[in-house]
């Protein structure tokens, strides 16, 4: 009976964890070369509503957004953002799903 | 246009040319000049740098300037494409050194000196996987926001020593960026026409600067995850022509000239903050007469992008 209460609580912490997993695009950013320029593209994505983390692998040309918890980051959204900071999209993908969501250019 | 200037811009394009075919680069702006400041759409950067010129002329006169200044500049990105600029200096010392019918002298001055303001907008843009190439037009005025009428014990100062010009300004030219991950080249033509003040117009000028930056550490990003931050060796090059200076109704013979000043230097480029410094020498001179060159200046500072 113990083991399966433990049991039943450790499938219960899983499954919130893995709900409060927000999701994770993967952008794909040309024109970005140096860390200045990493910095420029994180501080206009980070204004997007909903978003909770930018991350820029500059030797990858690709950035990762986390969201929060129940938001979304459209592709429309993710253009916006990377033109004001004068850099072009190339491709936007959400990292989480892999059914079907890749939207490469 | 005479042999001696054909001598001194053919090194200065064929090294551009060559720079340019050779290939790619990235975005983090060169130390001698500030047309090329990258700045994102609804952020600031701002610059700040120390600067010690050393200057001299030969001739009887035999004048020695030091000028001890702090170059502060604003960028606001008003959207992706344009971009506006604020700039001034302020001179801690400026110091003439000058032989005259009394003997030797010495005379200085200090206090902000013109404010220049300017906007960039990149007309072409082809950013691919990278990196990006952008072409740029820029232009500017100067306002005499600077003394030009202090004086001293021997009387008004000459006009060089003035922190400022006194005359209204304009300046225009084209700027190209090409940046990939490993280096960096910017490039700017700018054409400078000074304005008429109190019998005195500083000499128009004519520049052509162009700035090499190569990131030598991290040699290699393959393996490093996220943005670290590049250290970047640079080399500078700037070929300047000032015609002579009208005084009166005449001009002054030993002013202006064409020199073409090298700048080694490094810079180091994180996410916020850039420290960079580079020491500008003179590779060419041909000065008209007299005139004052340039024997070397020093540039360190930083800039802050928020």
């Amino acid at each position: 009976m113990f083991k399966q209460l433990l049991l039943l609580l450790a499938g219960l912490m899983f499954g919130m964890s893995a709900s409060a997993a927000g999701n994770q695009y993967t952008l794909g950013v040309k024109g970005v070369a140096c860390p200045y320029c990493a910095y420029g593209v994180e501080k206009r994505l980070n204004k997007v509503d909903g978003v909770e983390n930018v991350s820029v692998d500059i030797g990858d040309n690709v950035v990762r957004v986390t969201m929060a918890e129940g938001a979304t980051l459209t592709k429309a959204k993710a253009r916006t953002a990377v033109d004001e900071a004068g850099f072009t999209l190339h491709s936007f993908s959400q990292a989480q799903a892999k059914q079907g969501k890749s939207d490469e250019q | 246009m005479s042999n001696k200037w054909y001598a001194m811009i053919a090194p200065v394009i064929t090294t551009g040319a060559l720079v340019f075919s050779a290939a790619p680069v990235t975005h983090a702006a060169p130390n001698t000049f500030n047309t090329a400041l990258p700045v994102a759409q609804g952020e600031f950067i701002w610059r700040e740098q120390a600067v010690f010129r050393e200057r001299s002329s030969g001739g009887p006169r035999d004048r020695d300037v030091s000028i001890a200044a702090l170059a502060s500049v604003l960028g606001y990105g008003v959207n992706s494409r344009l971009a506006v600029f604020g700039a001034v200096p302020y001179f801690f010392n400026k110091d003439l050194d000058v032989t005259t019918p009394m003997g030797r002298i010495n005379r200085d001055t200090d206090g902000f000196g013109d404010v220049t303001a300017f906007a960039r907008y990149t007309l072409y843009k082809n950013d691919f996987t990278g990196g990006t190439f952008r072409i740029a037009p820029v232009a500017g005025v100067t306002a005499p926001t600077g003394d030009d009428d202090e004086t001293d014990r021997f009387g008004r100062l000459p006009r060089m020593l003035q922190t400022g010009d006194g005359a209204w300004e304009g300046f225009g030219g084209v700027v190209t960026t090409y940046q990939t991950l490993q280096y960096q080249v910017d490039a700017q033509v700018l054409y400078r026409e000074n304005g008429r003040h109190d019998g005195f117009a500083r000499g128009d000028e004519t520049r052509f600067d162009t700035s090499l930056q190569y990131r030598v550490w991290p040699a290699s990003l393959e393996n490093v995850s996220g943005t670290p931050g590049f250290v970047y060796a640079l080399l500078e090059s700037n070929l300047v022509h000032r015609d002579r200076n009208d005084v009166g109704s005449g001009v002054d013979q030993n002013s202006g000239g064409t020199q073409w000043l090298v700048a080694p230097g490094l810079q180091y480029i994180g996410r916020r903050w850039i420290f960079e410094g580079t020491v500008q020498l003179p590779a060419a001179s041909n000065p008209h007469g007299d005139a004052l060159e340039d024997d070397a200046i020093v540039r360190v500072g930083f800039r802050r992008n928020f």
